[in-house]
């Protein structure tokens, strides 16, 4: 009982970052929010869990809340990732208009 | 149309070797030339502020397409009617620039873009035959628009077509994102064409084959977020 506390917190923390998330990139929200609800759900009914583990191959309903685990740390590393590439573009901004306002020519420089 | 409302941009990393005579020539035919140096650590500034451009500098390398965005956007500021894309490692032909405004005046289109398989390309190896097919099979699928040559950076645009243009893409996925955009834009084109001259230099500072990798996911990240 007192890990399906623990894992339900986390999850509705990723939960609530999918929801913070979804504005800036959609995909990554709906993706996450899909897969933290999919986790609350086996980790309160295990017995759906296992079934389903066992109709895909994996083999018990554990193991199947431990990959859903790593694909959302995927995609919070994903996440990651496209918010370095969101940042770049602000320096790009930045960059540009300094380069743009110190613009040279051989006749500005005399 | 008067040659002082064409600027010709010409994006450039470590091109002193090269960009003295890319520079002379596009002055020669009377074109404004803006370089715009992305964070070069050797003399290509200089060497191209002293043939006649105008130089604008990042303080740090962004990247091709992050370069050539801040060259159309300093040539629009400036009240050009036509923008030009220009390679700085010589590879290009500064005749083949009035083909391509001339273009977008006889077509009433906004892009006049360069095909070297409609022109010519000397000396091409066949592996970067191969890539550049690749690479225009694949954009063509993407973006819908019908061309021979999708990674030519000898372009030509009016002030419409080059404020339609918004290149986030930094680094070498920018060519794919031009087109992109065009075909967004729903502006008109017509493919010009224009020859393009390879050398051991100019190979050498090209895209390899681990490229296109890293373009194709460069395209799709930025489909993930806004």
């Amino acid at each position: 009982m007192i890990a399906q506390f623990i894992l339900s917190a986390l999850l509705l923390g990723i939960a609530l970052y999918a929801r913070i998330e979804y504005r800036r990139a959609p995909a990554i929200g709906l993706l996450s929010m899909l897969l933290a609800l999919t986790g609350l759900y086996f980790v309160w009914i295990p017995a759906h869990a296992t079934r389903l583990a066992e109709f895909v191959g994996i083999g018990r309903g554990v193991d199947l809340i431990l990959y859903l685990w790593v694909v959302i740390s995927l995609i919070v590393l994903l996440n990651l990732h496209l918010k370095l590439r969101a940042q770049m573009e602000v320096i790009t901004v930045l960059v540009r208009e300094l380069a743009i306002a110190n613009a040279r020519s051989a006749a500005t420089s005399k | 149309m008067p040659d002082e409302y064409v600027w010709v941009v010409i994006a450039a990393y470590n091109e002193a070797r090269v960009i003295e005579r890319v520079i002379a020539d596009v002055r020669h035919c009377g074109f404004s030339a803006v370089l715009v140096d992305d964070g070069s650590s050797d003399a290509t500034a200089e060497v191209a502020e002293r043939v006649g451009a105008v130089v604008v500098r990042h303080p740090v390398n962004l990247g091709q397409g992050a370069a050539l965005q801040t060259g159309i956007e300093f040539a629009l500021r400036k009240g050009a009617d036509v923008i030009v894309t220009f390679d700085a490692d010589g590879q290009h032909r500064a005749t083949d620039i009035a083909g391509l405004v001339d273009a977008l005046a006889r077509h009433s289109v906004d892009y006049a873009l360069g095909s070297r398989f409609l022109g010519g390309a000397t000396d091409l190896p066949p592996v970067r035959r191969r890539l550049l097919k690749a690479a225009t099979w694949f954009t063509r699928i993407t973006s819908g628009l019908s061309l021979t040559d999708t990674h030519n950076g000898l372009r030509a645009m009016t002030r419409r077509g080059a404020s339609a243009i918004r290149l986030r893409q930094n680094r070498m996925a920018h060519a794919s994102e031009f087109l992109y955009q065009i075909a967004a834009s729903e502006l008109k084109y017509v493919e010009v064409p224009v020859t393009i001259e390879y050398s051991a230099y100019s190979l050498a500072k090209g895209q390899k084959l681990g490229d296109a990798l890293s373009i194709l996911v460069d395209l799709l990240a930025r489909r993930l977020h806004r």
